[in-house]
């Protein structure tokens, strides 16, 4: 095979290692599911006809585009998750849901179990804990699932013992049971290991930055015996630490998987070379967790702009207006195009990022205000909730039903949590609250990890391709709570000039009275 | 039956629209001005739905009428000499923004109905789709050709008309949002397209010189953001008073249903021109092209008006006709006539008044514009008036054309025969 006119050499020589396992060190914008769906693709030509690539996602989302990806490449499948053709393409938890559904002889769990939704679970917190209060259940949720994804071995304590033995009485497990279940039978049972090692020669695991130990442990299992793992991440961008992932497993992939070769993907085709610049300036501030910098491949200058509102109000109207100028006005009575020199833009090709979801209550006023089309990423868990399980066909035909399903491809502002816009890309970014105590996150009750909160707002910055806004508001509501913030430390980190302050839309202000007039007051 | 319809206009729900533009004003409005059919504009904002189904009840098939409790609060102000049936067509404005063929596309489309459950049908699937609240022209990043296709699955009799197709930012031939061909617009359902609306800023003169638009008949409707430019332009029909009636007339390419329609002067437009209206540079197409494109004060590439933009497109020699062509009528709105003969402000209380007058002695603005005799006239606004009425019905005006959002001037009188035809009136 010859190297593709798509692939530079860095990334083609990662398509055709052939030496054992293989972490690809792909920072932002390197073509990171483009390198890895070439590898795949190549795999797939070494496989027997009962065997398959296994291909691990992040969610179930970027499962679809992998398998889309492939499909383009003239690879058979099924649907993403299902078993069928030349790879099996799901996140941890669906891979390991149907597992277990496949092997549930030879595991304790009960018979036709059951998967709990989070929102399931918090319901029934309730008949779990009846005398704990409402924020007392929800620390021991938290607590029970930071304990089931951290640690291999378990101390349970009573709260922990309570709520096991309540859930199994309900035939139910819940996503974490699902990852440490798998793990225990591929650990107990031999031969159902050997036969998942059989059919499954090569794994290939994205956003390994963002895994757990049970994952790490349940990856060692799997890729035994002459089985190669690829593994592709970027630790700058390691995001998930709260919720128990450990950039610390990336760092340890050669020791893990003993041979392991590490290359990196340093080219970037996403952003302009400023915005590049000044991401990684925040990210060589102390949280760069790899030592190698990023090469910009586009070569048009983008542009940085902060702005800084008096009122988290107008810190959304000023983007809903700058939304209205990048479409290049919305009405007869709003065009911008001359003035702002540029292509107009449409709302598909726009996303306003935030730390908490409930910064978005502003944004939505004032994108409504203006009947600007978006939409919100939903409300459920601090992250979004990223994982969805599924066991079987019916299980996936049930989850997938819960998603929204638009029959037209219908172009909107995307408004997402940072850490719901991972993997994603935008030629215009609006960052939203660069304010002290939102980043880095640190208000009463949510603390986050300094470093973590600082490659938050980098894969936030990472997303732009033209346009970053970089926004923030001295006086904001949250909570129901008046705030007054100082612009976030990240933002010092930028050097000056990297940044264009932009004012907003001057309200008009009454004029004052002429001196004339002023005399006839008194 | 022969009946002006005008069936583009906005509520109060719209941005950038007058306060009263509700159900009453418009029923006033329409017998000032001659019109027998309007649309309600809005149709899919919920806010409008709700005035609507309170304050309208089923007439012709199709059509809808103010009931008479509401009707009655306005029948004072309207001199019996316009007194006249109003009837309602449920109609929405769609703003289209999305990418198409690598380019951020604007178009505006209409939507007529023949019932209340056909327009909540396709309420239905948009607001599953995008915001309608917002605004009375629900802005949606939705393909033009994705909401013809909801619009005909909806219900075959819905009419799906794609709004002032020349305009330069949002319409689908425009030079700054558009699309060069019909089909690129609508592509595999362009069949489903029967008519087109041609905007103030061009006449059907101007849109017979494409041969692609020869499977379209052409529309004309107001756009009317406030009661008292309703009937700027419209639509005559002489066929079944029924919303039957028109879809047949437009639908059918050999109904004559239509037998014309009402223009604007084309110059008059907010487009005709080009030119940048901040650098105050009105440009005819050929001192564009002498200036390469750009605005002279500025340097940037100017807005390419409606003039221009046809030219670019055109293939077929000026004055020929078109196969599914109608007569039309060049008028000026009364009110601007009248200012102009008497050299004041349009919305000057003399023209008001003079209006009103008229109105109350003549009959309706389109009565008085086209048939009254100009005797007749003389008689209630004075000679000037009237001759100006002549001279327009001759089509003897001069326009300033208009230019990147600046409506074209109307001139009809100079000072020196103002001043003459005064002098004839004081001898009497
Ligand atoms: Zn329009
Ligand atoms: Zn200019």
């Amino acid at each position: 095979m010859k190297k593709p006119q798509d692939l530079n050499d860095a990334q083609w020589q990662a398509v055709t290692h052939d030496g054992g396992h293989l972490l690809i060190v792909a920072g932002p914008g390197t073509g990171k599911t483009h390198t890895l769906t070439y590898r795949i693709a190549r795999l797939t030509a070494h496989l027997a006809d009962d065997q398959r690539v296994l291909a691990v996602t992040f969610t179930n989302k970027a499962a679809d585009q992998m398998k889309e990806r492939l499909e383009q490449k003239g690879l058979p499948t099924g649907k993403a998750g299902v078993d069928a053709g030349k790879f099996w393409a799901g996140t941890f938890h669906r891979f390991c849901a149907q597992l277990l559904r496949q092997q549930a002889q030879h595991t304790d769990l009960p018979d036709n179990f059951q998967i709990a939704l989070p929102q399931q679970i918090t319901a029934l917190a309730k008949d779990i804990w009846p005398d704990k209060t409402m924020a007392q259940r929800q620390a021991a949720l938290e607590s029970i699932s930071l304990i089931k994804s951290t640690r291999l071995a378990l101390d349970p304590d009573a709260d922990f013992r309570t709520y096991h033995r309540f859930l199994r009485g309900k035939g139910l497990i819940d996503f974490d049971d699902i990852l440490r279940e798998a793990l225990i039978l591929l650990e107990n049972n031999g031969e159902a290991a050997d036969a998942t090692r059989r059919q499954y020669p090569f794994v290939c695991v994205d956003e390994y930055q963002d895994i757990n130990i049970v994952q790490n442990a349940l990856l060692k299992i799997l890729s035994r015996d002459g089985v190669v793992l690829t593994a592709i991440g970027d630790p700058d961008q390691s995001i998930y630490g709260f919720r128990g992932s450990e950039v610390k497993l990336f760092h340890r992939f050669t020791d893990d998987f003993p041979g392991g070769t590490r290359l990196y993907l340093n080219e970037n085709y996403r952003s302009a070379p400023n915005l590049l610049q000044a991401s990684g300036q925040v990210i060589g501030q102390g949280g760069k967790q790899d030592n190698f910098q990023l090469v910009a491949q586009i070569h048009s200058e983008g542009r940085l702009v902060v702005h800084e509102a008096a009122t988290d109000r107008s810190e959304a109207e000023y983007i809903a207006h700058e939304i209205e100028k990048m479409v290049g006005g919305l009405s007869l009575l709003s065009n911008f195009v001359r003035r702002h020199g540029h292509v107009p833009r449409t709302f598909g090709d726009m996303a306003v990022l935030y730390r908490l979801n409930a910064q978005k209550i502003c944004l939505i006023q004032a994108l409504e205000h203006l009947g600007i089309p978006y939409q919100a990423s939903p409300t459920a868990g601090q992250a979004g909730q990223a994982l969805r399980p599924g066991s079987g066909q019916a299980d996936d035909a049930v989850l997938r039903a819960a998603e929204e399903t638009l029959d037209y491809n219908v172009e909107k502002v995307s408004l997402l949590t940072l850490h719901a816009a991972k993997g994603l890309e935008f030629p215009v970014v609006f960052i939203t609250g660069c304010e002290e105590h939102l980043l880095p996150l640190d208000i009463e009750g949510m603390t986050g990890d300094r470093q973590e909160e600082r490659r938050l707002f980098y894969v936030g910055m990472t997303r732009a391709k033209e346009f970053l806004f970089l926004t923030r508001a001295e006086r904001r509501q949250l909570f129901g709570k008046g705030m007054f913030n100082g612009p976030s430390p990240f933002l010092a980190d930028i050097e000056e000039e990297l940044k264009a302050y932009e004012a907003g839309r001057r309200k008009k202000v009454k004029p004052a009275l002429a001196p004339d007039q002023q005399m006839k007051l008194f | 039956m022969r009946f002006y319809a005008d069936l583009h206009i906005h509520s109060h729900f719209s941005r950038a629209t007058s306060k009263n533009l509700d159900l009453e004003h418009l029923y006033l409005w329409a017998q000032y001005k001659g019109i027998h059919v309007v649309g309600t504009g809005d149709c899919v904002h919920p806010g409008w739905m709700k005035e609507l189904e309170e304050k309208l009840e089923p007439a012709e098939e199709g059509f809808f009428k103010l009931k008479d409790k509401f009707a009655k609060s306005m029948d004072a102000q309207v001199p019996p000499a316009c007194r006249a049936n109003v009837r309602f067509v449920l109609t929405v404005e769609i703003s289209n923004i999305y990418k198409r063929l690598d380019k951020v596309r604007k178009v505006h489309n209409l939507i007529w109905f023949p019932s209340f459950e056909a327009a909540k049908k396709v309420q239905d699937k948009l607001e599953a789709i995008g915001n309608i609240k917002s605004d009375g022209r629900p802005i949606l990043g939705l393909d033009s050709r994705d909401l013809l296709e909801i619009t005909v699955e909806a219900n075959k009799d819905n009419i799906f008309v794609p709004a002032h197709i020349w305009t330069p930012w949002f319409s689908a031939l425009g030079s700054m949002g558009g699309f060069d061909r019909m089909e690129d617009c609508f592509a595999d359902l362009t069949c489903h397209v029967f008519a087109v609306e041609t905007g103030l800023s061009s006449d059907p003169l101007m849109n017979w010189r494409l041969k692609q638009l020869d499977p379209f008949i052409l529309v004309s409707n107001s756009d009317a953001h406030s009661p008292p430019k309703l009937g700027r332009e419209a639509n005559i029909f002489n066929t079944e008073f029924s919303y039957r009636g028109i879809l047949n007339a437009l639908k059918d390419p050999k109904d004559k249903g239509l037998v014309g329609t009402l223009e604007f002067f084309p110059e008059e437009g907010k487009y005709h021109y080009d030119g940048h209206r901040v650098c105050q540079t009105r440009l005819h197409p050929k001192e564009t092209m002498a200036h390469k494109g750009l605005c002279p004060v500025c340097g940037k590439p100017v807005t390419v008006g409606v003039m221009a933009r046809v030219e670019a497109l055109a293939d077929r020699p000026e004055g020929e006709k078109s196969p599914r062509w109608r007569p039309y009528t060049s008028l000026v709105p009364l009110p601007e006539l009248i200012a102009e003969a008497k050299d004041v402000g349009p919305s000057s209380k003399q023209v008001q008044e003079t209006l009103m007058n008229m109105l109350a002695k003549l009959g309706s603005e389109f009565h008085i514009l086209m048939d009254a005799p100009v005797d007749t006239i003389k008689r209630s606004a004075g000679d000037i008036v009237a001759e100006g009425i002549a001279r327009m019905r001759q089509g003897k005006v001069t326009i300033v054309a208009g230019y990147d959002g600046e409506f074209g001037t109307i001139k009809i009188f100079s000072d020196k025969e103002r001043q003459r035809i005064d002098r004839q009136l004081a001898l009497f």
